[in-house]
C-alpha cells in the first residue's frame, strides 16, 4: 500500500488513494434443517484510485506483490488520463487524517467455535419444524465478517479500522389449507456474537409463521378506497430508504448512475431541489452512520471523511444531499462522508448508511385509537419504486383492519401505490419509538450490496388510497 | 500439464491426503475492465485482476468450502478446511459430486478481449451513434465491460480440465428529455460479433420516440415486450427452475413437473452457447455443461440439477452445479414464426414495453409480482406506435404471464445488463402477451 502510494507520487497526477481490505468471512446455509454448506474464507486485496488530467482511473488486485502494486498504479494512471473529459473532475477540499477506529465486541466472534454457530442455528430450525404449523420451506443464510481496512491518500490520510459484522436472511413458507404464504427477515449488526442473542430469531420466525397461518385462515381482502394507513416501523423504514435516501444521493442527482440505478426526481433545474417542500412539516428523515452497533456503522468513509448525521428531509423540506468528494465539488459544497465501497475491488460511490424517520410525540396506541377506519400495515412483502424514486408500491404482509380505533381481522396483501410527494405529505402522526431493520442496499455496477439500517417509528398516512 | 492446473490438482490431492471423501478445486485467473460513463463523458475506467481458487471439500457428507488466493498458504488453508469439516454437521441430502473423466470442447474465448487494454473507445463510439439519432442535446450514460478468465478445474472424482471464458458487454441509456429515455445493450463472447453502434442506435431511437410522455392509464393490455424487458423475465423463470429454488419454495414450479405451465408456443432452454457471455465447458463439479429444455411447448420437463439435487429428485445432473446450488447459465426462448412487425400488427390496442427493473414477488410460490417498466412505454393502436406514456407498473402473476403468451418473434437478442434481478443472461425475442395488468400510482 505504502509502496503503491510512493510509486504514484512519481507520476504527474492530482490525487492518489490506496485502500486495502482483509476480511475473514464465514457463511452457514441451513436449508430445511440440513446444514447445506459451511464456507470459511479470507479475502484480501487492495485498490488504487487516481485522479489525473481531470479523469478517474481505478485498479485492484488480490495479489500482494510490489510488481502487482506497480502495475495497478500504472493502469489506474493510464485509465485516468484516457477519459479526455471536457469538464474536469475535481474533489472537494479536505485535510489529511491519521487515525484508527474499531467496533467493539462483547462476545468475540473469534471465540465462538464453529460447532456452537451451527448448533445455535440448527436449534432455531428444530423449533420451527416441531410446530403444528406446516413450514415446508425454511432457509437460513447467516454470515460473519471481520474486516480490517487500511486507507491512505496523497493528502496525508492514513486510516485503519476493524469492523466485525454478523448478519443473515431467513425465509419461511407456511402452508395452510394447501395455500402457501411467505415471510423473510434480514438481520444485521456491527459487533460481536452478542447480536445473535439480542435478535430473538426463533421468536420472530414463530411470530411470522403464526401470523401467516392466521392470514390464510382469516385474512380478508381490503375494500379499495381512501383511508388512513398506519405504517409499522418496517414499512416506515423501507419508504424512508427508497423515497428519501436514494433520491437524495448526489451522484444520482447529477446523473452518474443514469444507466443503472437511475436518476432522481431531484435534478438541477427541476421542480425539486434543496429548500423545496416534499412532505408534511413533522417529517424529518436522517441518514446516520454513527448509530452504535448498527449494520451501516462507520466512523470514516472510504474517502477518509469523518462520518456524521445527515438531515435529508428536514421539517418536510429537502435539506441535504448525500455527498462524496466528487459530487461535493460539482455542487460547490463539502463531502458529508457518504462514500462507501463493499470491498477492495469496487470503486467507492455515494451510499446510505442508516436511514430513518425521526420520532414524533404519539404512542403507537394513540395513533391507532385515533383512526376511525383504516389499515395497520406492520410489514411488507413485494415492493418497488421507479428509477426516479417517485412512483412506489408496498404490499402488506402482516396487516390488520382498524375500526373505531381498534385492530380487527387480518387483511390479505393490502397495496399502496403512490408518489413520494403524496406519501410524505400525508404523514400526520409519528410515534415516539424508533426501531431499525437491517437490509442490504443495492447500487453500483458491478453491484455492490452494502449493509444499511432502514427504520423509523410507527407513522400514519392520512386519507391515502389503498387497494 | 499446465502449471496452474497442476497446482489446482495439488489442492485436491492435499484434501484427499487429509482424509476427505471428495474435493473439487477451480482456479480462475480473471482480468476485467470497465468504463463507466454518464452525461456523454467518461466517469471512470476500472481494472480488476483476480487470482482465486474455490475449493469444496466433503467428508462424511459434511460439505465445507473456502477460497485460496494466488495459491498462498494452500496447505494451511486446507488443514483448516478439513478441521472445519470434522466439526460440521452431516448433510443427509449431500449426494456427492460428478464422477468420471470427461472430454471438454476446446475453449472458444476471444484472446483479443484479453489484450484489449482500453475499452473506453467503444463507449465513446456508441455515444456518437446516439447523438446522430437524437441530436447533440441527448444525454447518454452506460458501461462498457470486458472479461477474460482462464479457468482450471481439478476434482478428486476424475474431472480435470481447462477452460477460457470471455465477454464484452455494452449497456447504454439515452435521455432525450428528463422523463424520456431509451436503453440498448450489446453483449457477446467475442469482439468480432460486437456491434456497439447497434445498442447506441436502439437507445437513441427509443429515447426519441419517448419524448413528451403522457400519464399512462391503468388497465389490462395486450403487451409487446422488447427483448430487453423479456430477458429480465426469462432470468426470473430460469432461476425458479433451479432444483434448489424448488426445494425452498422460491419457485412457481414446485410440484409442476410434467404439467402445462405456459402457452403451447413457449419452449425455454438453458444453453451456455458459444455466443453467450456465460459460455463455459463445465460446471463447478467438472461435469460438462449441456443444453436443457425445461419448458417444452408449454410443459415443464425438468428442473436444473447438480449431482446432489439430481439424486434427491431421482434423476441425473443437468450440468448446472454451482458450489452449493444448481443455477442456470443462459436462458433461450425458442423463436416464433412472426417478424417483429407482424407481431405489432396483431395488436389493436396495447402497449410496447421496452425495459424494466425492480421485479419483486409477493409470494414466489404463487407467482404474484410486480415490475417497473422503465425507458420507452408506448401505446400501440392498430399495430402502430401511437404515443409515449409513463409511470406504469406491470402487476400480474408469473405463471399467468407464461400462459398469456400469444406471439413470439423470429428475431432474438442476447441480453444482459445491470438491471436484471437474477443476473442471468438470455437469448430473448419480442413477445406478445394478452391481457396483462398495468397499474399506476394514486
Amino acid at each position: 500500500m505504502d509502496y503503491a502510494l510512493d510509486y504514484a507520487r512519481s507520476k504527474k497526477v492530482e490525487y492518489t488513494e490506496a485502500r486495502a481490505n482483509t476480511t475473514q468471512y464465514e457463511e452457514l446455509v441451513i436449508k430445511n434443517g440440513v446444514l447445506d454448506a459451511f464456507v470459511s474464507t479470507i479475502d484480501s486485496g487492495f485498490c488504487v484510485r487516481i485522479l489525473a488530467n481531470g479523469g478517474l482511473g481505478f485498479a485492484s488486485t488480490n495479489k500482494w506483490t510490489k510488481d502487482e502494486a506497480k502495475a495497478m498504479v500504472d493502469t489506474a494512471c493510464k485509465f485516468a488520463k484516457i477519459a479526455r473529459r471536457k469538464d474536469k473532475i475535481t474533489f472537494a477540499e479536505e485535510k489529511g487524517v491519521e487515525t484508527k477506529w474499531s467496533v467493539e465486541q462483547k462476545k468475540k466472534i473469534e471465540d465462538v467455535p464453529p460447532e456452537q454457530k451451527i448448533n445455535e442455528l440448527m436449534e432455531i430450525d428444530k423449533t420451527l419444524s416441531s410446530q403444528e404449523i406446516k413450514i415446508p420451506g425454511r432457509i437460513m443464510d447467516f454470515f460473519i465478517s471481520l474486516t480490517e481496512k487500511y486507507f491512505v491518500n496523497s493528502e496525508g490520510s492514513a486510516i485503519s479500522s476493524f469492523v466485525p459484522k454478523i448478519g443473515g436472511v431467513v425465509f419461511i413458507t407456511v402452508v395452510e389449507n394447501g395455500k402457501p404464504e411467505q415471510a423473510y427477515k434480514w438481520l444485521g449488526r456491527s459487533g460481536g456474537w452478542e447480536a445473535f442473542d439480542e435478535w430473538h430469531v426463533t421468536e420472530t420466525l414463530l411470530h411470522d409463521a403464526k401470523m401467516l397461518q392466521k392470514l390464510v385462515k382469516e385474512g380478508k381482502a381490503v375494500k379499495p378506497g381512501k383511508m388512513d394507513l398506519v405504517c409499522g416501523t418496517e414499512v416506515t423504514g423501507i419508504a424512508s430508504h427508497e423515497s428519501c435516501g436514494h433520491p437524495i444521493e448526489a451522484d444520482r442527482i447529477l446523473g452518474r448512475e443514469m444507466s443503472q440505478a437511475g436518476r432522481s426526481f431531484i435534478y438541477p433545474g427541476g421542480p425539486y431541489w434543496i429548500g423545496t417542500r416534499i412532505g408534511n412539516d413533522i417529517v424529518t428523515i436522517v441518514d446516520d452512520p454513527t448509530v452504535k452497533n448498527s449494520y451501516g456503522y462507520y466512523e470514516y468513509d472510504d474517502e477518509g471523511i469523518k462520518a456524521r448525521r445527515r438531515y435529508l428531509y428536514k421539517d418536510g423540506i429537502i435539506n441535504e444531499f448525500l455527498q462524496n468528494r466528487e459530487t461535493a465539488a460539482k455542487l460547490g459544497t463539502r463531502s458529508n462522508g457518504s462514500s462507501r465501497a463493499n470491498n477492495y475491488d469496487r470503486e467507492a460511490i455515494v451510499r446510505m448508511a442508516n436511514t430513518f424517520l425521526l420520532p414524533g410525540d404519539w404512542t403507537e396506541e394513540e395513533i391507532i385509537e385515533d383512526v376511525k377506519y383504516g389499515i395497520y400495515m406492520k410489514s411488507f412483502t413485494e415492493w418497488n419504486i421507479d428509477d426516479r424514486r417517485f412512483n412506489q408500491r408496498y404490499v402488506g404482509r402482516e396487516a390488520y383492519i382498524i375500526e373505531n380505533g381498534e385492530l380487527k381481522h387480518p387483511v390479505a396483501r393490502p397495496i399502496i401505490e403512490t408518489t413520494t410527494k403524496n406519501w410524505w405529505s400525508s404523514v400526520d402522526a409519528i410515534s415516539k419509538k424508533v426501531e431499525y431493520d437491517a437490509a442490504t442496499c443495492g447500487k453500483g455496477d458491478p453491484m455492490q450490496g452494502i449493509p444499511v439500517y432502514t427504520g423509523g417509528p410507527v407513522s400514519r398516512l392520512k386519507e391515502v388510497y389503498v387497494k | 500439464m499446465n502449471e496452474v492446473l497442476e497446482k489446482t490438482e495439488a489442492i485436491t490431492k492435499k484434501g484427499k491426503a487429509l482424509g476427505a471423501d471428495e474435493v473439487v478445486a477451480e482456479t480462475v485467473f480473471g482480468r476485467y475492465r470497465q468504463t463507466r460513463f454518464s452525461n456523454n463523458q467518461i466517469d471512470i475506467t476500472v481494472a480488476w485482476n483476480n487470482y482465486t481458487t474455490d475449493v469444496a471439500l466433503a467428508w462424511n457428507k459434511r460439505l465445507v468450502a473456502t477460497q485460496i488466493r494466488n495459491f498462498q498458504n494452500t496447505d494451511k488453508i486446507m488443514d483448516q478446511l478439513f478441521k472445519l469439516a470434522k466439526v460440521s454437521k452431516e448433510n443427509p441430502m449431500y449426494g456427492g459430486i460428478a464422477k468420471g473423466t470427461f472430454k471438454y470442447p476446446k475453449p472458444t474465448a476471444d484472446k483479443k478481449l484479453q489484450e484489449l487494454e482500453n475499452p473506453s473507445e467503444y463507449a465513446l463510439e456508441s455515444i456518437e451513434a446516439i447523438k446522430k439519432e437524437v441530436g447533440a442535446e441527448v444525454n447518454a450514460g452506460g458501461t462498457l465491460y470486458t472479461k477474460y478468465e482462464d479457468v482450471y478445474l481439478a476434482s478428486s472424482e476424475g474431472p480435470t480440465g481447462q477452460d477460457a471464458r470471455s465477454a464484452i458487454e455494452l449497456s447504454i441509456r439515452a435521455f432525450s428529455q428528463i422523463d424520456a429515455s431509451g436503453h440498448g445493450v450489446e453483449c457477446c463472447s467475442s469482439l468480432k460479433d460486437f456491434k456497439p453502434l447497434r445498442a447506441g442506435e436502439k437507445a437513441g431511437k427509443i429515447a426519441k420516440l419517448a419524448k413528451n410522455p403522457k400519464q399512462g392509464e391503468e388497465g389490462k393490455y395486450d403487451v409487446i415486450f422488447d427483448p430487453l424487458f423479456f430477458g429480465s423475465l426469462l432470468g426470473t423463470w430460469g432461476s425458479m427452475v433451479s432444483a434448489y429454488s424448488v426445494m425452498i419454495q422460491l419457485s412457481v414450479f414446485v410440484k409442476k413437473l410434467g404439467q402445462k405451465v405456459a402457452s403451447d408456443i413457449v419452449t425455454l432452454r438453458d444453453k451456455p452457447a458459444e455466443y453467450s457471455i456465460n459460455n463455459r465447458a463445465f460446471d463447478a463439479e467438472g461435469f460438462p455443461v449441456q443444453e436443457n429444455v425445461f419448458i417444452d411447448h408449454g410443459v415443464l420437463k425438468t428442473y436444473l440439477h447438480n449431482t446432489s439435487t439430481a439424486k434427491i429428485f431421482k434423476t441425473k445432473t443437468t450440468g448446472n452445479a454451482g458450489l452449493v446450488q444448481p443455477k442456470p447459465w443462459n436462458i433461450e426462448m425458442d423463436p416464433g414464426n412472426m417478424s417483429k412487425d407482424e407481431l405489432f400488427s396483431q395488436v389493436k390496442r396495447g402497449l410496447y414495453l421496452t425495459n424494466t427493473w425492480y421485479t419483486r414477488f409477493q409470494n414466489y410460490s404463487t407467482g404474484d409480482f410486480s415490475t417497473i417498466p422503465r425507458d420507452g412505454i408506448f401505446l400501440i393502436e392498430n399495430g402502430e406506435i401511437k404515443e409515449s406514456w409513463k409511470d406504469l407498473r406491470l402487476s400480474d402473476n408469473a405463471l399467468r404471464l407464461l400462459n398469456q403468451i400469444a406471439g413470439i418473434s423470429k428475431e432474438r437478442q442476447h441480453i444482459h445488463w445491470w438491471g436484471l434481478d437474477y443476473g442471468i443472461p438470455s437469448l430473448s425475442p419480442f413477445v406478445l402477451a394478452k391481457d396483462i395488468q398495468l397499474t399506476r400510482p394514486k
